[in-house]
């Protein structure tokens, strides 16, 4: 049997999924198999239209090590679907190598054209948008939030528990999760985001004033986060962070290179503050002040109560 | 002592790279090479731990042509031996065929213990090499590493994941993939420089890996790449007095109806 | 070629310094070149008008391998005022025959290709180095530091541009006088090769050089627009410190002159692809330092401050490659490094560099009468506008008119002044 399959170990990714593969159902008219590692994710999908859920018993659940696993029970697929998570990525590529395919990441949009997947995506780090066709079997990650959760189905498809064996050459000897501010700066509808122009981590109070004002929250450029620790990554927008489309994005001390304005440049309004008028941020920008955050931050903050 | 392969890839610096204000077409004419930015964290991990417990570091890339002007930037920045792989095929290549060729060259000159690449290469991002390669050597990987320990053939890493951090251990050899802030790559100085100059490189013919035709057919083709360009405003305030530009930004958010 | 020791080390891989390694390098000598950019030309903010004859000298027929542009066969000249411009256009097609006189280039692409020509003749080019300092040995030049690094030649030569570091070190010339050097802005627009041939009148790969004065508010300097290929290279030149009396940002005075409405119409439609800033020797033969070299060290090129800047002629890539040939005959002539400097300076004068220089050594003086920037430029294009304007009112008699114009512009008294201050100067 062929088909169209999906898995993403984060649930609420596995869910949006289905949407894409009901999509895709239409056209290619073949079943959606869903693969699921815990019982209520599996019930769930089956709920949502998936025609079979398979609920894969790992032992680890160390999911970049269900590569070979994964690849038998996709073997017959048209098309796959992964959550475009780190781990998910990283299981994409592994399947997509055993089954001889093209695998897109982050794929934009999906879409079947004479026996073909064809995907848009982002290249050069964001300078431009590519669009490929894949031959079958095909395999894409889709990254969180492309896509909402479908109704539930007229007919729940079927659960099926199927043992799955691990890579044991890996061991996992720890996993400390990072410590999250509870903050998903994903769904702020306005940003404070902070750059390398912030000259210490005293400063950035700065910005979370300015954010509190505006009932906001405060994002970063990667270097914030990864260079500097200043905020968690989880806050770090851009190619290799997360993508954010707020009605405003105060980009603040920050040059607007593409690798960061990629998350950033579906916001509805974008305003840059930056010290050098040449900055590439202005281009990017619907308003810009040109002139030092230390002086237009307080001002602006004061600004905005009144 | 460990025997290290870091996989390099020779990209276009993007910052060169101009849009075509008719047709929104690519123009990479003026565009300069450069080793893939993160690439060059997984060679200088490599170097670090040579230079502090011995070893060896190999470097390979597969490209066009134009890979060779690489050789003596690769070379100065702590690398022992490159190869290099140029054919016209990787101008279509997609990361099946980048996998395939990479793999091939490795069974050749391999076998190594540690594989290292960079997150995701500049240009494409696929983030896909280092999983495939190692599935296709049927060897295991750990990416998104931040903290590499090599020991008596024991590989430990500490990931870095949105959600977590993950300790991990492999005994033999392993696929690397390597994040930005494992470490500062050195620039080289005069002496690197010089000295790569007098190191070996070694060029493998594509028809030496036994690779056939079909498998350099890429799988994923690419059908069209456009500029992407946002249409903004770009309203810009320079006031000399920082106070009127806020007032008139202030109006102007006011007016977008944001508050 | 041994790696600790070489003959000579060029530092910096401008047209001086490339000319010197490659000349060096050509004559079998071991050389390394060093150049602080990533690649040579990298750092680099310059005009592109070069004159072809220096690379002749180097070697005949080199400038048929170079990156070059549009011949320049339209010099032209560009009087403004807020309102208007006067172009005074000499077009000379012999100045594009057999040797065309001049080319215009993009400074990227030349200094690289020229690099690349040195290391062709077997000059070791090491780009991302920045040299910071000269090993001094009892009173010789020795060799030059990077980093940790250290590296030994016979003779290092400091080609390393206008303010020279290594100059300074040792202690050749205070670094730059305010005065004596000027800064320059460019940018460089994108433009169709045949919107650029109609616009300028020119077949497509002939090319226009173009100064003007009057666009730079009365501050002592001019303005200068080189017909690339697709592209136009803008920019001006002029005196910081009178800028800075006068609180003016370099940027906004070039956006003025951009925004004029006779240069708008030349650039009209382009996208800005370049845009940097650099300073340029200025005051010609008086800046250049009584010595120019100590043993074991030769200073070439801006780092020499040889630049001739009339006003209407901007020079520096010439004279920076001949000097650098220079410095490489007088090395490969030299029986032991003592002897360098004095067959430097001999070579100069052989090459006519001095002589040049020389000629126009006080031209610069006409700088100093500050109306040439402002009341000049205004009186031309006022006596302009007196002959041609027409309203159907009974015109002035001719005399009167241009005379009132004149005065609306400078006293009589001045005028003289002037004149005779230009022609002591020429
Ligand atoms: C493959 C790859 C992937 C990448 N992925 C990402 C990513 O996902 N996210 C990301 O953010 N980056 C990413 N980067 C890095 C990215 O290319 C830029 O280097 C980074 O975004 C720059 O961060 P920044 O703007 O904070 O710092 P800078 O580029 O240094 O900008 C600082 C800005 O602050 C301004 N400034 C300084 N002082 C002041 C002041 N007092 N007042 C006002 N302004 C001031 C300066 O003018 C400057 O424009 C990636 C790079 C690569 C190669
Ligand atoms: C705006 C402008 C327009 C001009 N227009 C013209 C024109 O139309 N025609 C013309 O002939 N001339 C023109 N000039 C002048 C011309 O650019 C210079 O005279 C010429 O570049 C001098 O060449 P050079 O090799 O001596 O110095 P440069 O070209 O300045 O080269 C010096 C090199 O040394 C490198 N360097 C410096 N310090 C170090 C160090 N410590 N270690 C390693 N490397 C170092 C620099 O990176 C640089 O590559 C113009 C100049 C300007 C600024
Ligand atoms: N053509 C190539 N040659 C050598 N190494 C490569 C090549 N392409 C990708 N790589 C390596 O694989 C990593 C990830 O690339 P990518 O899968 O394209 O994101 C890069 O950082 C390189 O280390």
């Amino acid at each position: 049997m062929t088909g169209i399959f999906l898995f993403s170990e984060d649930p609420v990714l596995a869910k949006q999924l289905l949407t894409p593969a009901l999509a895709l159902k239409g056209a290619l008219d073949q079943p959606i198999t869903a693969l699921a590692l815990d019982g209520a994710t599996a019930a769930d999908l089956a709920a949502l239209g998936a025609d079979t859920v398979l609920l894969l018993q790992s032992a680890s659940g160390w999911v970049e090590g269900l590569g070979d696993a994964v690849t038998d029970l996709v073997r017959a697929a048209t098309v796959v679907l992964v959550g475009g998570t780190q781990r998910g990525k990283h299981l994409a590529a592994h399947v997509a190598a055993k089954l001889d395919a093209g695998l897109t990441t982050d794929a934009k949009s999906l879409a079947i054209e004479d026996g073909k997947l064809v995907t848009s995506r982002i290249l050069y780090a964001g300078l431009a948008v590519g669009v490929e066709e894949l031959a079958f079997p095909a395999v894409a990650t889709i990254p969180p939030r492309s896509y909402p959760t479908p109704e539930a189905a007229q007919t729940p498809g079927s659960v099926e528990t199927v043992a799955v064996t691990d890579d044991i050459r890996v061991t996992v000897t720890g996993t400390t999760p990072t410590e999250s501010s509870g903050v998903d700066i994903s769904l702020a509808n306005k940003l404070v985001s902070v750059g390398r122009g912030f000259r210490s981590k005293d400063d950035l109070p700065l910005a979370e004033g300015l954010a509190a004002k505006l009932k906001g929250e405060v994002s970063c450029t990667r270097g914030i986060a990864e260079d500097e620790y200043w905020l968690p990554i989880e806050r770090y927008i851009g190619i290799s962070g997360q993508t954010v489309k707020p009605d405003l994005y105060l980009a603040v001390g920050l040059s607007g290179q593409v690798q960061h304005m990629v998350g950033a440049r579906e916001s509805k309004i974008i305003v840059a503050i930056n010290s050098d008028e040449r900055a590439p941020i202005f281009e990017a920008a619907d308003y810009g002040i040109v002139g030092d955050l230390y002086a237009v931050l307080p001002l602006l903050t004061a600004a905005i109560t009144s | 002592m460990p025997k290290f392969l870091v996989l390099y890839k020779w990209t276009l610096d993007e910052q060169d790279i101009k849009i075509k204000s008719d047709d929104l077409s690519l123009d990479a004419s003026r565009a300069k090479g450069k080793i893939s930015d993160f690439d060059r964290n997984a060679i200088e991990e490599a170097a670090r731990i040579v230079e502090a417990k011995g070893g060896s570091v190999d470097v390979l890339t597969y490209g066009s042509a134009a890979v060779k002007q690489s050789l003596k930037d690769v070379l100065s920045r702590g690398a022992d031996k490159a190869y290099w792989i140029a054919d016209a095929s990787a101008e279509t290549a997609d990361a099946v065929v980048t996998a395939k060729v990479l793999a091939a060259a490795i069974r050749k000159i391999g076998p190594y213990d540690v594989i290292l690449t960079g997150e995701g290469s500049s240009d494409q991002f696929n983030q896909q090499t280092a999983p495939r390669v190692a599935a296709l050597l049927g060897l295991p990987c750990l990416s998104l590493v931040h903290k590499l320990d090599v020991e008596a053939g024991t590989v430990s890493v500490t990931r870095k994941l949105a959600v977590c951090t993950e300790q991990a251990t492999v005994s033999g050899p392993v696929v690397v993939s390597v994040l930005s802030d494992i470490n500062k790559p050195r620039i080289p100085g005069l002496k690197q420089v010089l000295g790569a100059a007098k190191k070996p490189n070694e060029e493998i013919a594509l028809g030496s890996l036994g690779v056939s035709p079909a498998d350099l057919q890429p799988k994923a083709v690419r059908r069209s790449a456009k500029g992407f360009v946002m249409t903004r405003k770009n309203v810009v305030f320079k006031d000399a007095n920082p106070a009127d530009s806020v007032a008139k930004l202030v109006s102007s958010l006011v007016s977008e109806g944001l508050f | 070629m041994s790696d600790d020791k070489f003959d000579a080390i060029v530092v910096g891989a401008g047209p001086a310094g490339s000319a010197c390694a490659y000349t060096l390098a050509k004559e079998g000598r071991s050389v390394l070149l060093l150049e602080r950019g990533n690649s040579a030309g990298a750092k680099n903010v310059s005009g592109g008008r070069l004159y072809t004859y220096a690379l002749e000298l180097v070697e005949p027929g080199l400038y048929e391998r170079a990156p070059l542009q549009r011949k320049i066969v339209r010099e032209q000249v560009m009087l403004l005022n807020e309102r208007g411009a006067t172009t005074v256009d000499y077009f000379d097609p012999s100045f594009g025959a057999d040797v065309p006189q001049s080319y215009s280039v993009i400074r990227a692409d030349l200094d690289e290709w020229f690099a690349g020509e040195a290391e062709a003749q077997g000059a070791m080019v090491a780009p991302g180095i920045l040299v910071d300092d000269l090993i001094e040995e009892g009173g010789r030049i020795v060799g030059i530091r990077t980093g940790d690094d250290e590296m030994r030649a016979d003779v290092v030569v400091a080609a390393d541009g206008v303010n020279s570091l290594l100059g300074q070190k040792a202690g050749l010339f205070p670094d730059a006088k305010p005065q004596a050097v000027g800064v320059g802005v460019k940018e460089t627009i994108e433009l169709p090769d045949d919107v650029i041939s109609a616009r300028f009148g020119v077949k497509d790969d002939e090319g226009a050089a173009r100064v003007a004065i009057g666009c730079t508010e009365g501050i002592s300097g001019g303005g200068f627009l080189y017909t690339n290929k697709s592209s136009l290279s803008l920019g001006i030149v002029f005196n910081p410190q009178q800028a800075g009396r006068q609180q003016r940002h370099i940027q906004d005075i070039f956006q003025d002159f951009k925004m004029h409405p006779a240069i708008q119409a030349l650039i009209d439609g382009g996208t800005s692809i370049e845009y940097g800033a650099h300073l340029v020797p200025e005051i010609g033969f008086h800046g250049v330092p009584k010595q120019l070299s100590r043993e074991g060290l030769v200073v070439v090129g801006d780092a020499a401050q040889f630049g001739i800047n009339t006003g209407v002629i901007i020079r520096g890539m010439d004279l920076a490659i001949v000097s650098g040939l220079a410095a490489a005959r007088a090395i490969v002539a030299a029986k032991q490094p003592a002897d360098v400097g004095a067959l430097y300076r001999q070579q100069l004068e052989e090459l006519l560099l001095i002589a040049n220089q020389k000629a126009y050594q006080n031209f610069h003086g006409i700088f100093d009468i500050p109306r040439i920037f402002r009341e000049y430029p205004n009186l031309a294009n006022d006596a302009m506008r007196f002959l041609f304007r027409v309203d159907g009112k009974t015109p002035k008699p001719m005399l009167k008119g241009l005379l009132e114009t004149v005065k609306r512009n400078v006293s009589f008294g001045r005028l003289a002044a002037d004149g005779w201050k230009l022609y002591r100067h020429l």
